[in-house]
């Protein structure tokens, strides 16, 4: 049982590793087919992994409802919306427009998913701004050389800015382009290294933590 | 050109801009504390999004990509990632839970082996080739080092470069104490690093205000009498409510810092 | 409590409502700078310019409603230069809750510019599986997307005459808000399908895409609303990001104040309990 439980899953994850990423290097028709066949599984797999992830939400409010926990009513509006949406979607096809007419899930998207989502975001505006007033301070040389940088980046981005300290803009970009565009290298070069070691890990058995817990 | 909408396009459009800009203000009431009209909007986003996702998931996945293929055009083949899919979902049933191993080890095994190659091929090779080969450019040339900083392209930003890439490449990866030249070097990329992160916050800033640029031109627009001005009503409610709801709790004072 | 320490505990709500009235009062009250166009967004502009009439230009809309005032003016702005140009447009998006506004914009500018769906356009719609996907249109696009947004078989489609895979596609531009998006179509699709492709994203993410802009992986980069209105500019046609440019410029003014605020305060702080 062992075998079935622990080793299979560890030899399946050995080879469709190994022999994808050995397929990257021979261009041969057998080897593209069999990119083709995998990632389009890939994509059904991953309509799955969707569903997976998000009814793990389902479970989390049931119990509250079920259990009449503090805010369950806030539950019981998330499952509304939820439910409603679900029948809206189905009813109209799963289509936000049909022949160019709006639907009632179409609806349901721009007026409500859209400016909520939207919304949601938006508020991190004022708590950035509140941020920078609490604690971007000057404390020590290194946190002045990034404050300064900020300040520059943020006049020179922005056409009153530009109007105002004409060179700001020339400045900010010479910072992106070059003293960004460096770190910001160094950082690519080094989480890629990371994935790689880590795929690497992932493929000869070494990190198994995607398999979960439970029983041998 | 705006379309011409019939009488049920535009009751549809006007309702929309009542509940736009309702939940809108509903979400924007949090700034001046947690109340219940945010905790609505906010359980209602949820709820709202992952209905949309499952509608999605369905249309796109179950209909486009399996049934229609497998009945239409008699792709049988695409029964084994259906079958991995329904692995996946054993998850759910303690007794069989182990199962869902299998659909992770293919979806894991086959995403590290994509990523391997490609990940080499686009962001260590491509990068370090683009670090040093302006430089070798350089040399070849012989006589031409151009010192103008403005241009991204010259020989001193390429210099630049350099210096950025390795110093910030030393700091991350010899994380022991550095001293004597090693401590130049970690300083460097300190300084380098401090700068990019003055950027990234320049541009975090640039990104949160343009966000909440877009909402409150949504809200302009809503506060024409062509919608019946929802932004002015539905202001009024919602301070209207704050302030019975402060009434109705005068002991809990907000968290003002 | 000194007035320092007073002013650096202020109540937050002041610091809110300063953000709020430097936002609104611009977007009421317009002053219209004059935008500078960068070199990054120049380019993007320029290379569509360039392209041959009917040349095949793919959208890939990869962003969800949060990040809607960066990205979809510069959707629009795109796409009016892509009609103009008399493009094949290819969009999609890999975002799932991007597709309703995906489609919203293609109909919008497509019957805006007097474009017509399965001739000029087509919207592919959303599939899950993010670079999976990318990989399955660079091998078949047909396998990809079997069909179109409306449902539509895809093979037979007369926009899509000729295009087998992202081979056939001459430019390719992702508006990401992360992943997938620019980086993902970089890796999974253009390294290997060799296709010309151009960004375009949200202001927090810019900054990670120069070395990619550097060294050519992309051949230009639209960052933010900044970005998009610098292409509103560069294709004369203003819209909602060059209008919301002034509160842009009130709002990073009011963080600079904000900021020169609390170090003032801070140092004069210091300095008194130096003192004490």
């Amino acid at each position: 049982m062992i075998f079935l439980r622990r080793r299979l899953p560890l030899l399946i994850t050995m080879i469709t590793g190994l022999l994808f990423a050995g397929q990257y290097y021979v261009p041969h028709p057998a080897s593209e087919w069999l990119l083709t066949s995998a990632t389009k599984w890939l994509q059904i797999i991953g309509g799955f992994a969707l569903v997976l992830g998000v009814t793990s939400l389902f479970h989390q409010h049931a119990v509250k409802i079920r259990r009449q926990e503090a805010g369950w009513g806030y539950s019981l509006v998330l499952y509304a919306g939820m439910l409603v949406t679900i029948a809206v979607g189905l009813w109209a096809g799963g289509k936000e427009s049909l022949d160019g007419s709006m639907t009632a899930f179409g609806w349901i998207y721009s007026y409500m998913m859209v400016p909520l989502q939207g919304t949601m975001f938006a508020i991190l505006a004022f708590f950035i701004a509140s941020a920078a007033y609490r604690s971007f301070r000057a404390r020590s040389r290194e946190a002045a050389v990034l404050l300064i940088a900020a300040v520059i980046v943020m006049m020179g981005r922005v056409p009153l800015g530009e109007y105002l300290i004409p060179l700001s803009g020339d400045v900010s970009q010479w910072i992106l382009n070059v003293l960004n565009a460096s770190v910001r290298r160094a950082i690519l070069i080094g989480v890629s290294l990371g994935t790689i070691a880590l795929s690497l890990k992932i493929i000869f058995g070494v990190e198994r933590s995607y398999l979960g817990g439970g029983k041998e | 050109m705006p379309q011409p909408v019939s009488v049920t396009d535009m009751d549809a459009t006007i309702l929309g801009a009542w509940m736009a800009t309702g939940l809108t203000l509903f979400i924007f009431s949090f700034l001046y504390q947690d109340n219940p009209l945010f905790k609505l909007a906010e359980h209602l986003y949820v709820g709202v999004s992952v209905g949309y996702t499952i509608v999605k998931a369905y249309d796109t996945v179950i209909v486009h990509l399996i049934v229609k293929p497998i009945v239409e055009e008699g792709q049988i083949a695409l029964l084994i990632p259906v079958a991995i899919g329904l692995l996946m979902l054993t998850r759910y049933v303690p007794r069989a839970a182990w199962m869902s191993r299998y659909a992770f080890a293919f979806i894991v095994g086959l995403g590290s082996g994509l990523a391997i190659p490609r990940t080499i091929s686009s962001f260590v090779l491509k990068q370090v080739e683009d670090t040093i080969r302006p430089l070798l450019f350089q040399a070849g040339d012989g006589l031409t080092f151009s010192f103008n900083l403005l241009n991204p392209a010259s020989s001193l930003n390429a210099v630049i470069i350099l210096i950025g890439v390795s110093t910030v490449l030393f700091y991350f990866f010899f994380s022991i104490e550095h001293s004597g030249p090693g401590k130049i070097v970690a300083r460097t990329g300190i300084v380098f690093l401090m700068i990019a992160f003055g950027a990234a916050f320049g541009y975090t800033v640039m990104a949160r205000m343009s966000l909440l640029i877009g909402r409150l031109t949504d809200l302009i627009e809503f506060s024409d009498v062509s919608y019946g001005r929802p932004t002015w009503w539905l202001l009024m409610l919602t301070i209207a409510v704050l302030v019975l709801l402060a009434r109705r709790v005068p002991n809990r004072p907000p968290d003002l810092h | 409590m000194t007035f320092s320490e007073r002013m650096l505990k202020i109540d937050r709500r002041i610091i809110f409502m300063v953000i709020g009235l430097c936002t609104l009062l611009p977007l009421l009250y317009p002053v219209g700078l004059p935008i500078k166009i960068s070199p990054e967004v120049r380019n993007v502009y320029e290379y569509i310019e360039s392209l041959p009439e009917r040349s095949v230009f793919l959208l890939s809309i990869d962003f969800d409603p949060a990040s809607k005032p960066e990205l979809h003016p510069q959707a629009i702005a795109l796409l009016r230069h892509a009609f103009r140009k008399n493009l094949r447009v290819v969009a999609m998006t890999l975002w799932v809750s991007g597709t309703g506004m995906a489609d919203q914009l293609m109909k919008q500018v497509s019957s805006e510019m007097g474009r017509e769906p399965g001739r000029d356009y087509v919207f592919l719609g959303w599939s899950p599986g993010g670079s999976a996907v990318i990989i399955n249109m660079g091998q078949d696009l047909y396998t990809a997307f079997p069909s179109d947004y409306e449902g539509k078989p895809t093979r037979g489609i007369p926009v899509l005459e000729g295009v087998h895979s992202l081979k056939d596609v001459t430019y390719a531009i992702s508006l990401g808000a992360g992943n997938p998006g620019v980086e993902a179509w970089y890796v999974y699709g253009k390294d290997k399908y060799k296709f010309e492709l151009g960004g375009g994203c949200t202001g927090v993410i810019a900054p990670g895409l120069y070395p990619l802009l550097r060294s050519g992986q992309i051949n230009g980069l639209i960052g933010g609303l900044r970005g998009a209105a610098e292409y509103e500019s560069l294709i004369e046609q203003k819209g909602r990001a060059v209008a919301g440019m002034d509160a842009q410029s009130a709002t990073h003014l009011a963080i600079i104040v904000l900021v020169a605020m609390c170090n003032l305060f801070y140092f004069s702080l210091r300095q008194q309990k130096g003192r004490g």
